[in-house]
């Protein structure tokens, strides 16, 4: 009996050989529809901040530096590569590449950043006529936005709950008991 | 139907002044807000009624002034019906009745709000700290409003979790933070005598990430579900799934049936390669790798079909609320019927060379024991407590999405014991290929992908939705708010229920088979965790301070 179980994984294992992949020799190519990389295309991008503000990674930046200038930067590292920001752009300036060999020691080497030159509304003075209902209103646009690019944070409204006195504070709170020594 | 009616006539009869209020949602729950005092009374009332514990969750409300609220949610598998008790507690005293001592099961939920909201429980018998950080100051409780998502308290040094004193004439053996049994960081210290275990106690939660917070400061409805995915490695859809449930059912979004039944699609094949993987790590952890390595071959086929039909192998990001991403057209039913043929006929002979197996017998029989009343007394649920005898299966009991149109077994052995769970993964299996096999054939030809959410979703809702993920039931509580995000969202993984009872599993086992006993509740210790970013501080082994291991994660995020 035991014998009989041993022989017959014997030949499951025989029959399967060896299944691993020569993969870093032989290169092997992503199957159709792969969400890979996200790409942006600037020559589409209108600035819209739709897929900033629809990033669940949040690792999509926007900042105006000024009137005319806005500087659109995907910072890859916290990318999941959902394809959230591919299905929200409105002008199909995004597509899903297949690359997915991103290892790097350059961060620099997976920043993607557009300038954008933005008109002026001759009304508002603002981006965006924000009070005719268009398609870049539905996608709940926030407005400007001040992320700041240097430490790659998003920089919005939730944030002003922050209270820096609340992190000083804790380094004189009652710790839990110590360790005798 | 009738059940519902009975039971909130029963509660207002018992309970007279102390019920407060009942919100009718759907036939299939019922919210009730009782009176602070009431709510032991209440517990037993339903516990009496043959109701199941599920899960505690806290929260603070934002506006109303109500203060904090504490829900407990029993289910009624027999009645397809769930019981959502809520109770209110003032701000400036936080106390509850503690319902451990009548229900085990609800310890843990309990510590829970201890940590992060600051409750206190009245005669909980052990209300150590569960969720954060040994290390975290006390008086910040991170999911009251007032603490930002972001908020990093210095860590401090030297400050250790601490253990209870092993019962007399036995020792400790540490397993874990890291230990090669255990394929995620969570601390067993096992009390042997000998040979024989006596008794253990558990530290996990050293994998929080703040996710339930992040999804009340931080992100809208609809980024969560991408979130939700990330709480867990194996079974993500389960949770996208569960969490898009509960938000449709708290707006009362009805989504199209093809959507429905391509969720159960997606759904059935995690199943599928969570319980390859599944059966492979159990050969492995007995020392029989010849079961590894073929059934994480076998399970290879179904990671590529993944990819071919989401774009990923894992994180296949279907699901949003109101529908799902991608289609599966005739050419893609054409690949998973193919693939799934293969599979079949892999797993069948894999099964036949394994199943008489002396070696898997003698590891498994009788190993891990828990009688059927414990694993009741446990509120076990999943493959642990179909392997003792007790029939549920929220796919049945609490039909959702397409499943009640679809013709499936629920395999149930009174083994007791790891074997069984062994022998009901692999039904499942099967189970799960054909169910996926009859989703394909019954599918709606169309219909809209993803409806269109064009009302805003209204606050103040609350909602609970369960699905049958491959390790049991898991459960996801909403409580919907303001600016396009929930105010409150709970997760209850299936293990945050099952890994409660480990301690009673392993009792009198030999200490060699503690790798498998835990195993064989396939641990997702992630998925328990979810909640706060902070790591438990270093143990004894101080192998790298934490001031470096800090150091070096700030150096490489502002860098670059
Ligand atoms: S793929 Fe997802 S995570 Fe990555 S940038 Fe686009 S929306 Fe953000
Ligand atoms: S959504 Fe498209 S158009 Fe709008 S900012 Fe992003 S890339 Fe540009």
């Amino acid at each position: 009996m035991w014998l009989w179980n041993k022989l017959k994984q014997l030949a499951i294992s025989l029959r399967a050989g060896v299944v691993t992949l020569h993969y870093p020799f032989e290169p092997r190519p992503a199957p159709a529809g792969f969400r890979g990389q996200p790409v942006w295309d600037h020559t589409k991008c209108i600035g819209c901040a739709g897929c900033a503000n629809h990033c669940p990674a949040r690792t999509i930046f926007l900042r105006d530096i000024c009137q005319e200038v806005r500087i659109l930067l995907y910072d890859s590292a916290r990318c999941t590569y959902c394809g959230r920001c591919v299905d929200l752009c409105p002008e199909k300036a995004i597509t899903m590449s297949d690359k997915f060999e991103l290892a790097t020691d350059n961060r620099q080497d997976l920043t993607q950043a557009i300038e954008l030159f933005m008109m002026t509304c001759q009304r508002c003075g603002r981006c965006y006529d924000l009070e005719i209902k268009n398609y870049i209103d539905r996608l709940t646009l926030l407005g400007y936005r001040y992320d700041s690019l240097e430490v790659r944070k998003v920089i919005k409204k939730s944030t002003s709950e922050f209270q820096p006195e609340m992190l000083e504070k804790t380094a004189t709170y009652q710790r839990p008991e110590r360790l005798e020594k | 139907m009738a059940k519902k009616e009975e039971l909130r006539e029963l509660l207002k009869a018992e309970l007279k002044d102390d019920f407060i209020g009942e919100e009718l949602a759907g036939e299939r729950r019922l919210f009730v807000d009782v009176h602070n005092r009431a709510l032991v009374k209440t517990a037993e009332i339903l516990m009496k009624q043959g109701a199941r514990y599920q899960v505690g969750v806290g929260y603070e409300s934002r506006k109303g002034g109500r203060g904090l609220a504490l829900v407990h949610t029993f289910a009624f598998d027999n009645d397809a019906l769930i019981v959502i008790v809520r109770t209110f507690a003032p701000e400036d005293n936080p106390e509850f009745d503690s319902l451990t001592p009548i229900i085990p099961g609800a310890g843990w939920s309990e510590r829970e709000c201890i940590d992060l909201l600051g409750f206190r429980f009245k005669n909980h018998p052990g209300p150590k700290r569960l969720v954060l950080s040994d290390d975290w100051p006390e008086g910040i409780y991170p999911l009251r409003h007032d603490v930002p998502h972001d908020l990093m308290p210095p860590a401090t040094r030297d400050v250790v979790f601490r253990l209870e004193q092993p019962p007399p004439g036995t020792s400790i053996v540490p397993f874990g933070p890291f230990h090669s049994s255990l394929h995620e960081p969570a601390h067993f210290s096992v009390y042997v005598d000998g040979e024989n275990i006596k008794g253990c106690e558990y530290r996990g939660f050293m994998t929080h990430r703040g996710i339930e917070k992040l999804a009340q400061t931080e992100l809208t409805y609809n980024d969560v579900p991408f979130v939700a995915e990330r709480i867990c490695g194996i079974c993500g859809s389960v949770h996208s799934v569960n969490y898009a449930q509960a938000v449709e059912a708290a707006a009362g979004i009805k989504i199209s049936r093809r959507a429905e039944f391509i969720r159960v699609v997606m759904l059935e094949l995690e199943r599928l390669h969570s319980h390859l993987l599944w059966l492979g790590v159990a050969g492995h952890l007995i020392g029989f790798d010849t079961v590894f390595m073929q059934a994480w071959r076998i399970r290879e086929r179904i990671m590529w079909l993944a990819e071919r039909l989401t774009g990923n192998r894992k994180t296949y990001g279907m699901v949003i609320v109101g529908g799902v991403r991608r289609d599966i057209n005739k050419e893609k039913a054409e690949d998973i019927k193919q693939v799934l043929k293969e599979v079949e006929r892999e797993m069948l002979s894999l099964e036949k060379a394994i199943i008489n197996d002396k070696t898997i017998h003698k590891r498994t029989r009788g190993v891990g024991y828990l009688s059927k009343e414990d694993a009741l007394k446990w509120n076990l649920i999943g493959p642990v407590a179909r392997a003792r005898g007790i029939a549920i299966d929220a796919r049945k009991d609490h039909p959702y999405a397409a499943y009640d149109e679809l013709e499936f077994e629920v395999p149930v052995v009174d083994y007791g014991d790891v074997w069984g769970t062994l022998v009901v993964r692999v039904k499942e299996v099967y189970e799960a290929i054909n169910i996926i096999r009859q989703c394909l054939n019954k599918m709606p030809a169309d219909g809209p992908l993803a409806i269109d959410l064009d009302a805003p979703i209204p606050s103040g809702r609350q909602a609970l939705s369960v699905v049958e993920a491959p390790r049991g039931e898991a459960v996801h509580y909403v409580l919907t708010g303001e600016e396009n995000k929930p105010e409150r969202w709970r997760v209850r993984a299936p293990t945050y229920a099952n890994l409660q009872a480990v301690p009673e599993m392993l009792m009198n086992n030999k200490l060699a088979d503690f790798p498998i006993i835990v195993g064989s509740i396939d641990p997702c210790i992630s998925c328990t965790d979810r909640v706060v970013v902070i790591e438990i501080g270093l143990q004894k082994i101080k192998v790298m301070r934490k001031e470096e291991l800090e150091t070096i994660s700030r150096k490489m995020r502002f860098e670059g």
